[in-house]
């Protein structure tokens, strides 16, 4: 178990640079995921981790050890990493029993072994699968195989790339809980790379959101969806409105939604900015009221659990989405009253990833 | 599963390998000797088997093609493990004799034979003698050819066949230029070319082909009307003719054997040697391979006329040794 | 802090591969080192004699020209053949698809010797032709079929779901995907042609080989023929290149783990039945006939088969031709490895094998023997026998290396190192296990050609140490065709079991199976 520290990694593949000047830190113990559209990097920052990736420059410390610093890394089968790739990568020639154990040294007795590998496959809830081989287990069996084998050098730190992207939508939920509750328990520390939000939201202790070979934020979950640095790292853990906000004089804004913004003195500096809504933060009422602004129900998309309403207001040509969970009075060409329930969040408009 | 069969292999590996190194070493022994033999096996082993039995000297042989073992004899130059060199032809010998591998023969082993079956350098002695000779068909053949000016004669259009790349033929040629002259080999060749004769790889398929009616005539050495008899199983409709006296036609080839300067046991070649050129081992020659013998006056293919009343021409046989004048030429021609 | 056990760039080979690799190369340099050395000690006046004689313009167009319409012909037919076997549900297709591969067996002196005993007058360049396309298309039916089982099947799928037809499929899906082993099968075949001296001898051909032999024989002039043998360096040199500048990486991924199992067609009959016939074509012509020909010329005149002679003889081959079949296999693993890995002595090193692959045998056998007679304990040992049979035939092994160690996936090398294994042991676990298949089949193919071979043989083996190819040769040199079929006929048996092994059918999906 140790915690993870990168400073200022730069890595170039063939001419291109893939990760520029990141800096991340993880806590020991944690379950961290990795966040991102394709082609943001998050592979090749798993795999500098790894060290299956010479970077140009930067550090990367696991604890207190430094594994890697400026093009000088130590090799991958030294940094006791336990690296679970898309789809498992399990040895197509070994069995399941073979798999788990391959990273067994000569000195672990044949009695040692196999009952580290049937506590391994129980750990994973796959007991009795020992002779198996891997071709003929699931998407799903072959990840928990790969997370045994894993597990098995008592890693420092677990990677997993994309563990579940391969599973169906029903068996995902499945075993990403099992997987993750698994992970934790064991208190390894955890990287997980996805570009699925769900999976990091549900899973993670920490987030951190890359965009084009930068972490652009990173934090606890809540932290990362309710305070969102810019819009972009708000798109990335969910839906997200992005308003003009009006200035009306000095540090004083208004919201399309006809919300004051307040807390912007911090801001100071920036002439213009967006203000950040989630669809669930905006209430729809039937009567008029206080801080209600009108507008005209364009669309309803209605999703069982919930719907979204889609808004045309006067004078905004953009269409405004609010997630409500009861569409009782609401039809599409009607009039309806907004008022804004959560936090106001103001970014500057040009806001780089500081 | 395959990883197994690949130790299985390396087991076997192991074994092998430590066979090679015995088998390796096991030629090195002091009393025998090492002889490379262009004569096959079954022809020469029952004589050299007997002379074990008389000297107890082992005699290891490796047996080959004449012209590969010759060589293979330059390339080992002084570090061949050889003792002794047996040879198909005097061609193969005389490239042996000419790069100076040779030792001197003892004068009376030379003696055996006449001076025109030996080395003019003494470092090698013909054992058994092969004529040339046209094979024919007496069915179809009434009016037999007395020179090899006739046979681009008009009569036997498309109906001769020769090996021009057999190193046999091209000895002849050797001869034939020898004796004449290039430019009338050449001519003389041209006009055989342009009498549409048939080209074949080696000298019994000649004889197999007068057999089977595809020729008439074809210019051969004498003995492969036995050998392709033997190996057809039956009698063949084939005989052999030899030209005028003194055409180079009837020329006499030799098959012989040379020490070599590398030899570690000269004395035993000698011995051998002696023991080949002996009377009674000749006359056991001429029964086994219907070849002539070189010292015997006696003894002699039957059906065939002595060797002495071949009416051959003079060749010096040293020539053979580089016949590539000769191949330039049948190049030039066309034949080969 | 302590620097050790870091590493600069990971990509650097491992020292012990490029020494292997080196070794490998200076043992593939020994016959042209040798070629050269040969060739300065002619004559500037004989070396022009040589090449500007118009016989020897003669000689090239007859070798290139030859060469390429047997590659093309041998090509076309192995690429019908593995095509039909692969895909038109045939009875006992297992049966056919080893039997297709068999021919490859037959040395190809046997093989012309029996047709010239059945066609009087068969001889000249088309007898050759013939003879040549028979003897190589083994080369590239084997390629080709293990190239389509490992072609992704889902695409051809695919494919007819998008209306392409049967031949537009083959065009534009499954060439693609085949191109590179059929390359390889071909390339095979072309150096197989360039160096082969039995047939073209029997029949009369005069291609540079011959040539060279011509001049051994003729003059026992080593620098010209050494000349000749250069320019045929160069020519196997040209092909090489042809055959590298096709030879595209491939990025063939099967979708996972899961092979998705090709359905069960349904042929019409007649399809069928045209298929059994150029099938039952080859088979007959390259296969039924030659054996069927030996066979009779045995029982013509028999004679009683000496056993024991017959039994050591087979041993004696066996023996050689797996040593050095695992020395060309220990010589072609580093350097396919260094060739699959892009480092320039592993693509250097892989041509020179292929090279030397087109230099006769007696070239060979006196490079070895000017280079071997020097040492007394190694000259005309097995362990020399063999590492000739190595020289000569590795190529069948060097490509079968590169090709399977390149299509090791990358990512289980890499997972095995964040697994703690170092690269040797990354090497033995994974690399040579999910190698082995096609390891091993070009181990085999080394096996079979090493059987066979027949002038190295003359000059190299051990005294008293026959094989069955020397048995034959002593045999059918006195004319005793009846006593020499029974060695052909069994080297022919024997050679048989390593070419069902090299074309497992039933195992041949996923990673088995793999060939070239």
């Amino acid at each position: 178990m140790s915690s993870l520290e990168i400073r200022d990694l730069t890595v170039e593949l063939g001419d291109r640079i893939i990760l520029k000047n990141l800096d991340l830190s993880i806590s020991s113990g944690s379950f961290a995921a990795i966040l991102g559209p394709s082609g943001c990097g998050k592979t090749t920052l798993l795999r500098s981790i790894a060290g299956l990736i010479t970077p140009r420059g930067g550090a990367i410390r696991f604890g207190k050890q430094l594994v890697s610093v400026s093009s000088l890394v130590l090799p991958p089968h030294k940094r006791n990493i336990g690296y679970v790739p898309q789809e498992g990568g399990l040895f197509p020639h070994l069995s399941v029993e073979e798999n788990v154990s391959f990273s067994l040294g000569k000195k672990t007795s044949k009695k040692e072994r196999d009952e580290l590998v049937e506590e391994l496959l129980d750990l994973v809830g796959m007991p009795n699968y020992q002779k198996r081989l891997p071709q003929e287990l699931s998407g799903g069996q072959q990840t928990r195989i790969a997370l045994a084998r894993a597990l098995a050098m008592k890693p420092a730190m677990i990677l997993l790339d994309e563990p579940f992207a391969a599973l169906d939508q029903t068996l995902r939920a499945e075993i990403s809980q099992e997987v993750v509750t698994l992970l934790k328990s064991s208190k390894t520390t955890s990287i997980m790379v996805t570009h699925d939000r769900e999976d990091a939201l549900v899973s993670a202790d920490i987030i951190a959101l890359m965009r084009d070979g930068q972490v652009v934020q990173s934090g606890s979950p809540s932290e990362v969806y309710l305070k969102p640095i810019s819009a972009a790292a708000a798109e990335s853990t969910g839906d997200i409105l992005t308003l003009p906000a009006n200035k009306i004089e000095g540090n004083q804004y208004l919201s399309p939604l006809n919300s004051p913004v307040e807390q912007i003195g911090q801001r100071a500096g920036y002439e213009s900015g967006q203000i950040l809504v989630r669809p669930e933060e905006i209430a729809l009422n039937l009567e008029p009221g206080e801080r209600r602004v009108s507008a005209k129900i364009s669309k309803i998309n209605y999703y069982g659990h919930d719907a979204l309403v889609e808004l045309n207001f006067a004078g905004l040509a953009q269409v405004v989405r609010a997630r409500v969970t009861d569409t009782k009075g609401l039809e599409v060409g009607s009039n309806i009253f907004v008022s804004h329930k959560g936090p106001i969040r103001w970014v500057p408009e040009k806001a780089t990833d500081q | 599963m395959a990883l197994k069969r690949l130790r299985f292999i390396t087991l076997a590996l192991a074994l092998s390998l430590g066979a090679s190194l015995l088998t390796g070493c096991a030629s090195q022994k002091s009393e025998s000797l090492v002889i490379y033999s262009g004569r096959s096996e079954s022809f020469i082993s029952p004589f050299l088997n007997q002379f074990t039995a008389l000297t107890g000297a082992k005699l290891d042989v490796r047996y080959g093609d004449s012209a590969a073992l010759a060589a293979q004899l330059l390339e080992e130059g002084t570090n061949s493990p050889a003792d002794l060199f047996i040879s198909q032809d005097a061609g193969a010998l005389g490239a042996i004799s000419e790069a100076g591998l040779f030792a001197q023969l003892d004068q009376q082993v030379l003696d055996r034979v006449e001076d025109k079956y030996r080395s003019s350098r003494s470092d090698w002695v013909g054992i058994t003698g092969r004529a040339r000779v046209f094979a024919y068909s007496p069915e179809r053949v009434k009016n037999l050819p007395n020179s090899i000016d006739q046979l681009t004669l008009p009569i036997y259009r498309s109906k001769i066949g020769i090996a021009p790349t057999n190193s046999s033929f091209q000895a002849f040629i050797t001869a034939l230029i020898q004796s004449r002259g290039e430019a009338a080999a050449a001519n003389w060749l041209e006009k055989l070319k342009a009498n549409d004769v048939k080209l074949y790889e080696k000298n019994s398929q000649i004889v197999a082909a007068i057999d089977a009616g595809e020729i008439d005539l074809g210019l051969v050495n004498h003995y492969y009307l036995w050998e392709v008899s033997k190996a057809l199983g039956r009698e063949i409709a084939v005989a052999n003719g030899f030209f005028a006296p003194g055409d180079t036609g009837n020329m006499i080839n030799v098959a012989g054997a040379g020490i070599l300067k590398t030899a570690t046991n000269s004395q035993v070649s000698l011995d051998l040697l002696t023991y080949l050129l002996n009377d009674e081992v000749q006359r056991e020659f001429v029964k086994a391979t219907y070849e002539y013998s070189l010292v015997l006056t006696d003894a002699y293919p039957v059906g065939l006329p002595p060797l002495r009343e071949i009416p051959s021409p003079r060749v010096d046989l040293s020539l053979l040794a580089n016949l590539s004048k000769t191949q330039a030429l049948l190049i030039k021609v066309g034949l080969i | 802090m302590s620097q050790e056990g870091w590493a600069r760039r990971q990509s650097r080979p491992s020292i012990a591969l490029l020494v292997a690799s080196t070794i490998a190369l200076l043992a593939a340099s020994l016959p042209l080192f040798y070629l050269f050395r040969r060739a300065i000690d002619a004559e500037i006046s004989e070396i022009s004699l040589i090449l500007f004689r118009s016989k020897t313009l003669e000689i090239l167009a007859t070798t290139l020209g030859l060469t390429a319409a047997v590659t093309a012909l041998s090509t076309l037919i192995g690429l019908a053949l593995a095509w039909t076997l692969f895909n038109i549900d045939l009875p006992f297709r297992s049966a056919l698809q080893a039997l297709v591969i068999l021919p490859v067996a037959i040395p190809s002196y046997v093989f012309t010797y029996s047709w010239i005993s059945l066609i009087p007058g068969f001889k000249g360049l088309w007898a050759a032709l013939f003879v040549l396309v028979l003897a190589t298309t083994p080369y590239i039916t084997l390629t080709t079929l293990a190239a389509l089982r490992r072609s992704d099947w889902s695409t051809y799928e695919v494919a007819q779901t998008l209306g392409l037809n049967g031949l537009q499929i083959f065009v534009r899906v499954t060439w693609p995907q085949i191109k590179n082993s059929v390359a390889a099968g071909s390339l095979l075949s072309a150096l197989y042609v360039l160096s082969d001296f039995g047939a073209i001898s029997l029949l009369g051909v005069d291609t540079l080989t011959r040539a060279i032999e011509n001049i051994y024989r003729g003059s026992f002039d080593r620098s010209s023929a050494s000349i000749l043998a250069l320019i045929l360096v160069a020519i196997s040199a040209l092909v090489i290149r042809l055959e590298e500048r096709s030879r595209q990486r491939l990025h063939i991924i099967k979708s996972s783990n899961r092979i998705i199992k090709r359905a069960k067609t349904n042929d019409k009959l007649k399809v069928k039945l045209i298929a059994l016939f150029g099938i039952g074509s080859y088979l007959a012509l390259g296969l039924a006939i030659p054996l069927f020909q030996l066979l009779s010329i045995f029982l013509a005149n028999s004679t009683s088969i000496n056993y024991s002679l017959l039994f050591k003889a087979s041993i004696s081959t066996l023996i050689a031709a797996c040593l050095g079949a695992l020395i060309a296999l220990t010589l072609a693993l580093p350097v396919g490895v260094l060739s699959a890995q892009g480092s320039r002595l592993g693509r250097v090193s892989d041509k020179a094998i292929l090279i030397v692959h087109a230099l006769p045998g007696i070239v060979m056998g006196l490079a070895l023997v000017s280079f071997g007679s020097s040492i007394p304990w190694l000259y005309q040992s097995l362990l020399l026998l063999s590492f000739a049979y190595a020289l000569l035939f590795m190529a069948k092994a060097v490509g079968s290396v590169r090709s399977s160690v390149d299509r090791v996936p990358k990512n289980l090398i890499e997972i095995s190192a964040t697994l703690g294994l170092p690269k040797s042991a990354t090497f033995r676990r994974v690399v040579i296990p999910l190698a082995t298949p096609g390891l091993l089949s070009g181990t085999l193919l080394v096996l079979l050609a090493a059987m066979k071979e027949l002038p190295a043989t003359l000059m190299l083996k051990p005294i008293g140490f026959e094989t069955l190819a020397t048995q034959m040769w002593s045999y059918s040199s006195i004319f005793r065709f009846n006593e020499a079929a029974p060695y052909a006929l069994l080297l022919v048996l024997i050679a048989a079991i390593p070419t069902f092994l090299i074309n497992r059918p039933d195992e041949g999906d996923g990673i088995g199976g793999d060939q070239i």
